[in-house]
């Protein structure tokens, strides 16, 4: 078959079966164009076929006969599009850069042949974008770039020319150039895939298969949830190891399933099987009793004996200032665009892999045990991830099959799970009930408060939601207990900020609640509760914004507009043992540590840190992540990054400069020093690293202010203003950590209005297991995004400055469900706002 | 394929699939397909000196929202049309293949279950979760058809051009949605040519209008379209048709029935938009719908019924 691919004439054969996504990435070696779902919702394949946009996982390969194919390649990297993507950062982890960049080439010429350098409304960019998701959200980013390619800002000339991004690997993304796990192809690599259960409980007997297969199951072989991982097997084509797959034989007795809280059958029979469910939380678990299913309570209170008499005394009183009510929350997937994957290879007895992972450091530490290695024996490899958001930071199944195959085989074994296993046993964050109760005293203090959150999050343990409430206004007695239900449904995992949105979903409603009870200004409330002097500064900002001082009666006519205001904060994590080390190698720095960069920027800061330090040109120095043997570097989890890699490359920088001396780079080639991270003014919360993190002094914090549209026919929930205030002290790359809290936005807008995992109720089997039945947010419902950053207050930290990646989600949901309050009158109780429970809440 | 009987012969023959864009068949295992995609004369639009129109079933979705004429004959049409799934679907899907999609029920989806639709016996949705099924129970299937254009021509009165049989209706090509087994009722070897447009009438007004949670790219809760013609204030003729609440795309004569010979008022109108409701039997977790229909039916006749 003949076709035009880039402007080249090529001639390739293909099988019936085979989509241009295959041809493209499998024949042509052009991996740029990527394949995130598969079923041509998500954009990331997409291709221009004779100038027009096509999702290539659906086109059936002979329909490119004589036909042109554009794809990220052809674009050459000088678009003026691309370039306006690299100015206005309109990336993250990147993996779904190239589909946006080809589907916004064709906007931006056609834009321009119609209407020269007139600019196009968001709507119009939207409706042009409406086929791609970013699961880091980089809409904000996406609309201003696209915006001024189209205005021709960055058209051959008009930017200077060489535009300096502001992430430094920006164009290796935007080009399709940036190599993902993924996109790994070794030689003689064969194609894994994993046999998963399809029970929901079931004792596993044999498994029969022709050739070598890697067995999965935990120590007793019991599988708990459909989609439970039970073997492995591989073959030179992933048609062939799926075929191969469908051949392996599996003995099941099948256990009766726990899916409702009624079942009686234990989950986990006995103490040993209980310490093999997985985590929901991060760090170390706090203690709990088991009662059949449910485990729990697992007590944070402060004064809960108190706590609980004040807000029974006032039930009985029928107190005005008691404000209680349930509040629950859907199960969340983290839906990273680049799934699960891993490419292992034996080298003797040295291990090697490419790994999607945000964790390179503590997924080889756990290969070295699990395997029963030498530190020195794993090398891991994270050159680029596609995002994380708490998903990547163990040995996953992914990897378990990759190693277990790659040993079987003697060969390389790549395993990239597909988009349905990643919507079933990527991960996800557990659903909650919270019971709350809010006592005010006479003066309008906090006098108590009762939370109670039951997690749902099947098969793992630790969802602890409550526990954070411990940290929440002030000092005033509180009874604080999670409890984990467990059952036979696919497992919850850490996921940004753990715990925290569904517990501010209940808090900070019942603050609001509050407020309206005794006719206070919500922020006037919060002011007088939280002493935090770093999140007064946002509510004083906050308070001054035209879109909360000008907040009207919504009225009751269709379209009603509410505004309101929500806040969080969390704790302080970083990674005291973080080095950097850096060479002088031809004229340049080379900055390397073992830490990646999952799109959250943390090369950009390490760059920067580096340059400014040693007052060199931006093309000077050079960062090399995501390799494990590199100096050892922190997991990018609990917002730790920043304050442990950016001091470390600082105190790196400092010796380099100490140790060049007056010599110039070009005079000091070899000069290699390695820089520690310094400890922080009176040091840390914990005496020493859990898990090689530390607890600093201070909270991070965030304020958020939404203004929603609630169409009150349709039921549709429309944000159209945010504004987000974050507190973490000194912003290390302006750019980027706007484009994060950007994106924390967009994800909390998700979680509250359209992510939901629905499972069938008779067997537990995940039904949104694709992009259109689990609906993450597109460009089109993004909101203006406003973010601020108070930078005060850390002078403590080295460096002045934390991370914000998960303080600036946490309370978007519950600022949206104070917008709707404010809109409506009715306050919404259970995330996801549906349309459906909308319109139920406010009774049409 | 170069023709069309040969196309027909080797769906009898080989019992494949037809294939026109993919975009609906990739997505599931549906064994060797036939393409059609090089058949001649099957795509673009051509109008007759009537004033109808003949759309190739060919035709991507794409091109009937571009076009400015059929946007201004059928205006309902375009708008259906602009909101189906994103831009690169609609450059690839074609008119023929959203008519004769297979629905988007996600237990029909799921390797994991049998039910009616692939020989079972049971509809696990039913017992299970329906959230998103439909609400006029036609029959053993509660899956909601997935056409939104099938809508569209319904409340145009178009007719369906198939190679190997004589003309039909839209609501023929449909039925009563009472076999579960189907989405539509065209036979192997029967293939959808072309849509036939009638000639507008003068003055007629349309709106589509559709329920969803997102702003864009979704399929719709609820989705309607109205047509009507008005002298005056008051309408003369209607013709209203709705989705994503039955087996089969509908048309709701009780509605229009209660608009003609009425002023176009707020009254008339949610009085008949309350009448739809008669027709829907929910389950307990999609009652939703039914208040959803008749919201999304006030949208459109509203829509259709204002001025400009």
């Amino acid at each position: 078959m003949e076709f035009g691919l880039n402007g080249k004439l090529v001639d390739v054969g293909v099988e019936p079966e085979e989509t241009v996504a295959d041809v493209l990435r499998d024949r042509m070696g052009l991996t740029g164009t990527k394949v995130a779902c598969g079923t041509g919702v998500c954009g990331t394949c997409t291709v221009l076929v004779d100038g027009r946009s096509a999702a290539s996982c659906l086109l059936p390969a002979g329909a490119a006969a004589d036909r042109e194919i554009t794809t990220v390649e052809g674009l050459g990297g000088d678009h003026p599009v691309q370039r306006a993507f690299a100015a206005h950062d309109a990336l993250q982890c990147g993996y779904c850069t190239p589909g946006f960049v080809v589907e916004a080439a064709a906007f931006v010429d056609r834009w321009r042949a119609e209407h020269g350098t007139a600019e196009p409304s968001r709507e119009q960019i939207a409706e042009a974008l409406a086929g791609h998701l970013c699961r880091c959200g980089a809409y904000a980013g996406i609309y201003a770039a696209v915006a001024a390619a189209c205005a021709g800002e960055h058209d051959e000339g008009h930017d200077g020319g060489t535009v300096t991004p502001p992430r430094v690997e920006a164009l290796s993304k935007i080009t399709g150039a940036a190599k993902y796990t993924a996109d790994v192809v070794l030689e003689g690599q064969l194609e894994g895939v994993i046999v998963r259960s399809p029970h929901p409980h079931a004792k596993v007997g044999g498994i029969r298969f022709d050739g070598p297969v890697a067995e999965m199951l935990p120590p007793d072989r019991v599988v708990r949830y459909v989609g439970q991982p039970v073997a492995a097997v591989a073959a030179p084509t992933r048609a062939e190891a799926l075929a191969a797959a469908a051949r392996v034989e599996v003995e099941y007795t099948v256990l009766p399933a726990v899916l409702s809280p009624d079942d009686e059958t234990p989950v986990y029979p006995t103490k040993e099987s209980r310490e093999w469910a997985p985590r929901a939380n991060e760090g170390p678990l706090a203690s709990a009793k088991w009662n059949g299913n449910v485990r729990g309570p697992a007590a944070m209170s402060w004064r809960g004996g108190t706590a609980g008499k004040r807000i029974e005394k006032a039930r009985d009183d029928d107190a005005q200032t008691l404000v209680e009510a349930t509040y629950t929350t859907g199960v969340q997937a983290h839906t990273c665009m680049e799934p699960h994957g891993c490419v292992a290879r034996w080298e003797g007895e040295e291990l090697h892999l490419h790994l999607s992972t945000q964790a390179v450091t503590r997924v080889a530490a756990q290969a070295v045990k699990r395997w029963k290695l030498r530190p020195e024996q794993v090398h891991i490899v994270a050159e680029h991830v596609g995002g994380g958001f708490g998903s990547k930071v163990n040995v996953t199944s992914d990897v378990v099959a990759a190693v277990e195959l790659s040993r079987l085989h003697g060969a390389p074994v790549r395993v990239v799970l597909s988009r349905p296993e990643e919507l079933v046993d990527g991960g996800t964050r557990p659903g909650v009930r919270i019971e709350l109760a809010l006592l005010a005293d006479a003066d309008g203090k906090l006098s108590a408060f009762t939370m109670d959150a039951h997690g749902d999050s099947g098969v793992s343990i630790g969802s602890n939601a409550a526990w954070h409430s411990r940290f929440f206004y002030g000092n005033a007695p509180r009874r604080i207990r999670d409890y984990d239900h467990v059952t036979n449904r696919a497992p919850g995992i850490p996921f940004r900020g753990p715990g925290l949105p569904p517990m501010l979903w209940a808090l900070e409603q019942g603050v609001d609640e509050m407020a309206l009870r005794r006719g206070e200004d919500p922020i006037e409330l919060r002011r007088r509760w939280d002493g935090n002097a770093k999140r007064h500064a946002l509510y004083d900002r906050a308070a001054a914004l035209p879109m909360w001082r000008d907040r009207t009666d919504p009225g009751d006519g269709r379209i009603r507009r509410g505004v309101g205001v929500a806040a969080a904060n969390y704790m302080y994590f970083l990674d005291p043992g973080t080095k950097v080390s850096l060479t002088v190698e031809q004229g340049a720095v080379v900055a390397r540590i073992a830490t990646q960069d999952i799109g959250t920027g943390s090369r950009s800061v390490i760059a920067e840190v580096v340059r400014s330090a040693l007052d060199l040109r931006s093309g000077q120095v050079r960062v090399e992540l995501g390799n494990s043997d590199h100096a050892y570097g922190p997991t990018s989890a609990s917002s730790c990054s920043t304050p442990s890699i950016a001091p470390a490359a600082q105190d790196a920088a400092d010796r380099l400069r100490k140790a060049l001396g007056a010599r110039s780079l070009e005079d000091a080639e070899g000069l290699h020093v390695v820089g520690r991270r310094p400890r922080d003014r009176r040091g840390y919360v914990t005496p020493f690293p859990l898990d090689h993190f530390a607890i600093g002094r201070g909270f991070s914090g965030a304020v958020v202010v939404t203004e929603v549209e609630v169409d009150t026919l349709l039921g549709r929930i429309r944000p159209t203003r945010v504004w987000s205030g974050v507190t973490a002290g000194h912003v290390y790359a302006p750019r980027l950590a706007r484009n994060q809290c950007e994106g924390g936005v967009i994800q909390g807008i998700g979680y509250a209005l359209y992510e939901q995992r629905h499972d069938d109720p008779a067997t537990g089997t995940v039904l949104t297991a694709n992009l259109e039945d689990y609906r993450i947010p597109g460009i089109a419902d993004t909101p203006e995004i406003d973010v601020y950053f108070h930078t005060e207050g850390w002078d403590h930290v080295p460096g002045r400055g934390i991370g914000l990646g998960e303080v600036c989600t946490m309370a978007v949901a519950a600022s949206i469900g104070n917008a709707v309050r404010h809109a409506t009158g009715r306050r919404p109780h259970d995330l996801p706002i549906r349309p459906d429970l909308l319109l139920e809440g406010i009774g049409a | 394929m170069t023709t069309i009987e040969a196309a027909a012969q080797a769906v009898r023959d080989t019992g494949g699939e037809l294939r026109a864009g993919g975009t609906d068949v990739m997505s599931r295992a549906a064994g060797t397909p036939v393409d059609l995609l090089g058949i001649p004369g099957l795509r673009g639009t051509e109008w007759r000196p009537d004033g109808s129109a003949r759309i190739g079933a060919l035709t991507p979705i794409a091109d009937v929202l571009a076009d400015d004429r059929l946007a201004a004959a059928y205006p309902a049409l375009a708008a259906t049309a602009a909101a189906i799934a994103t831009p690169q679907i609609r450059n690839v899907a074609t008119v023929g293949g959203n008519l004769l999609q297979r629905n988007r029920c996600w237990y029909l989806r799921h390797p994991a279950f049998t039910c009616h639709q692939t020989g079972g016996d049971s509809c696990p949705a039913r017992d299970g979760a329906h959230l998103y099924s439909a609400v006029v129970d036609q029959g053993p299937c509660i899956a909601p058809h997935p056409s939104s254009l099938a809508v569209a021509l319904l409340a145009y009165a178009a007719t369906a051009d198939v190679h190997g049989r004589s003309p039909l209706g839209i609501a023929e090509l449909y039925g009563d949605g009472a076999d579960p087994t189907r989405d539509h009722l065209l036979d192997p070897g029967e293939i959808l040519q072309a849509v036939l447009m009638p000639a507008p009438t003068p003055g007629e007004r349309a709106a589509y209008r559709r329920a969803t949670a997102r702003e864009m790219a979704e399929w719709p809760l609820v989705e309607a379209v109205a047509r009507l013609t008005l002298d005056g204030d008051t309408v003369t003729s209607a013709a209203v048709a709705a989705g994503g609440i039955a087996r089969t795309p509908l048309l709701l004569p009780e509605v229009a029935g209660a608009l003609v010979g009425k002023p176009a008022t707020e009254e008339t109108l949610t009085a008949a938009a309350d009448l739809a409701a008669a027709r829907c039997n929910p389950l307990p977790n999609n009652a939703y719908k039914v208040a959803l229909l008749r919201a999304t039916l006030i949208d459109t006749l509203t829509a259709c019924s204002s001025p400009g």
